[in-house]
């Protein structure tokens, strides 16, 4: 089967007939139905279910069969996990146990994935029997797996059987030289094989799977990791190449690379891509689509909303003395699931309104202007800035609201004692804000508040508890109506 | 004859699966390599089977007590660099 290269849908821009038109978050809209039904409540996939659902990973795969140059194999796979964390390392029977014992806590909680320590399907009986345990004691809960994609066409078969509907592979190029520059060396059988030959197998594997998931109806998304000078340039043709094969869904990630991590790039000096050069490669390879923006790499044991890890509630020796009662908490978490579904289609209806009203407005001919949000979910602007882990960053524009990235604040406000240093750490926020004009949060304080006043961006608690989008559009026109937005923005933006 | 595992090895299983004599096994603080059952996949592979998916250079040695990968070899690495880098860090 064939999908529809997702570029090929009618750009937002101007003549637009979506109906998500206006806020051009919601462009699920580009997918077939059978696509869309299965993404539309996914924490990961879909940018509104993340402030509701929630996933987990466990971490039941521990061996790797290549090797990444931003990865130290001392720490969980990169390509799923923030670089330089460790992960518990589960068994099968622990993992299960966890997943259930989640489940009956958070009900939210609707996605397993097996992301690493190390890659999946190099571990195939750890993750297969994770997978098939799950699919029959817990079939309420969706189930997901990441693979570099080596061993991918000699699992396709198996993963066909569970409850599996979304595979991610990490694809970074399809061009064997470039691959050279960023897989050292595979295993491959029974042999390492170093340089361009290994890479070209890899690459090869990987577009065999795709191509066998996609046959067998199975999603599947790919993630890349952006390097600057190695794969840049060329990560628009990889995005051509796997959305034209099927992939419902291509998240470029920036590369993290720092000389702690022990990494090759680390070491070597390797930068990372700035915010700018990443949103800008994202747009050249989303098209419209951008449900995928939300992605905030996840740890391979991670528990929770996305962006929160609840993972100390669930340890290990904390799991063995609870009693899961699986089908009392599948009918309670089918009530809960019902609810949340019933407030999701409300307010994604009166988006839609709210949609459709900013389009019968005569249209402003303002710049589009970068907005960072403080929320913890439910969609509204409810965390003090300080208190704020990360932001969501949303742009303006007269076409409506769009949600960007995420970016990570140091916390400089840890509410108690720790405040020793506290005003590094709060510019340590205030650059990684870099290019934003405005903050929304429920509140700001006083010294913060003149701190963003001074690098040029205006702090707002006025909206708080209100939707994230309205209150966004609502700055945008007051900024508007000041005419602040008919000459270019301050030269602000930190180099980073 | 048998290969050795060593202290800088991470645990990360990748070894144990791949030994065609099930010799490897999980120990504390890492994975051991039983001498009595390595046969250094004579007869079964041309390369040692562990030191060829091993991603720790220096975890395995030879029956001679030699790295099978030294450093640099896996990471690319050059071991000036590492050494300079780490020198760097430790200074901050
Ligand atoms: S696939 Fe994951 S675990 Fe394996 S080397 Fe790459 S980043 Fe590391
Ligand atoms: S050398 Fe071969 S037989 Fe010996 S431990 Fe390694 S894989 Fe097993
Ligand atoms: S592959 Fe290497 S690092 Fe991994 S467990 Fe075996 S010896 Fe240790």
């Amino acid at each position: 089967m064939q999908l529809p290269v997702l570029n090929d849908a009618p750009a937002a821009k101007g003549g637009c007939s979506a109906s998500s038109c206006g806020t051009t978050d919601n462009q699920m809209d580009s997918l077939p139905d059978s696509i869309r039904e299965k993404v539309q409540n996914h924490p990961c996939y879909s940018e509104d279910a993340h402030h509701y659902f929630a996933r987990m990973h466990v971490a039941v795969a521990p061996a790797c069969n290549i090797q990444c140059h931003y990865c130290n194999r001392k720490y969980d796979c990169a390509n799923e996990s923030r670089p330089g964390v460790v992960s518990e390392l589960l068994t099968p029977d622990q993992a299960v146990k966890k997943t259930m014992a989640v489940a009956a806590n958070i009900p939210q909680m609707t996605v397993l994935g097996i992301a690493g320590p190390g890659d999946p399907l190099a571990n195939p009986e750890r993750t297969f029997e994770t997978f098939r345990r799950l699919s029959e004691e817990a079939p309420d809960i969706k189930l997901c797996v990441s693979t570099n994609g080596l061993a991918l066409p000699d699992a396709v078969e198996e993963l066909s059987k569970h409850n599996i509907d979304h595979v991610t592979i990490t694809i970074n190029t399809v061009d064997p030289e470039i691959g050279a520059k960023i897989y050292p060396w595979i295993f491959w059988k029974n042999r390492r094989i170093k340089g361009v030959k290994g890479a070209k197998i890899l690459i090869e594997q990987q577009q065999k799977g795709l191509e066998m998931l996609i046959a067998k109806g199975i999603l599947v998304k790919v993630n890349s990791v952006m390097i600057p000078g190695v794969n840049d340039q060329h990560l628009a043709e990889v995005s051509k190449v796997v959305k034209a094969k099927g992939a419902f869904l291509h998240n470029v990630m920036p590369l993290i690379a720092e000389a702690e991590h022990g990494t090759f790039y680390g070491v070597m000096g390797q930068r990372g891509p700035t915010p700018d050069e990443l949103q800008d490669l994202q747009d050249s390879c989303s098209g419209d689509m951008n449900m995928m923006r939300h992605c905030r790499q996840c740890r391979a044991d991670a528990v929770g909303m996305l962006g929160e890890d609840r993972g100390d509630e669930f340890t290990l020796d904390k799991i063995e003395d609870m009693e899961i009662d699986y089908q009392a908490a599948m009918e309670k978490r089918k009530v809960i699931h019902q609810a949340i579904q019933e407030e999701m289609d409300s307010k994604r209806l009166e988006k839609a309104t709210k949609a459709a009203q900013h389009k019968a407005e005569p249209k402003l001919t303002t710049r589009p202007v970068l907005m960072a949000v403080a929320t913890s979910g439910q969609g509204v602007i409810n965390v003090h800035f300080g208190h704020a882990k990360e932001f969501l960053i949303y742009e303006a524009s007269p076409d409506g609201v769009r949600f960007i990235s995420h970016r990570k604040a140091d916390q400089y406000c840890g509410g108690d004692s720790t405040c020793g240093d506290g005003e590094s750490t709060l510019q340590v926020t205030i650059r990684a804000l870099a290019g934003c004009e405005a903050v929304l949060c429920s509140k700001v304080g006083y010294e913060p508040w003149e701190m963003l006043e001074t690098a040029g961006i205006m702090p707002n608690g006025e909206h708080a508890m209100e939707p994230i989008e309205e209150a966004v559009m609502a700055v945008y026109k007051e900024m508007a109506a000041a005419g602040k937005l008919d000459e270019k923005p301050e030269a602000v933006r930190a180099s980073a | 004859m048998a290969v050795k595992i060593v202290e800088s090895c991470v645990n990360c299983f990748a070894c144990e699966p791949v030994c065609p004599s099930n010799a490897i096994y999980e120990a504390k603080p890492h994975f051991l390599v039983d001498s009595k059952k390595c046969t250094e996949c004579e007869g079964a592979f041309a390369d040692y089977q562990c030191a060829s998916i091993c991603p720790i250079e220096g975890a395995i040695l030879n029956a001679l007590g030699e790295q099978i990968n030294p450093p640099g070899s896996l990471t690319g690495i050059p071991p000036e660099r590492m050494a300079e880098a780490m020198a760097e860090l430790q200074s901050h």
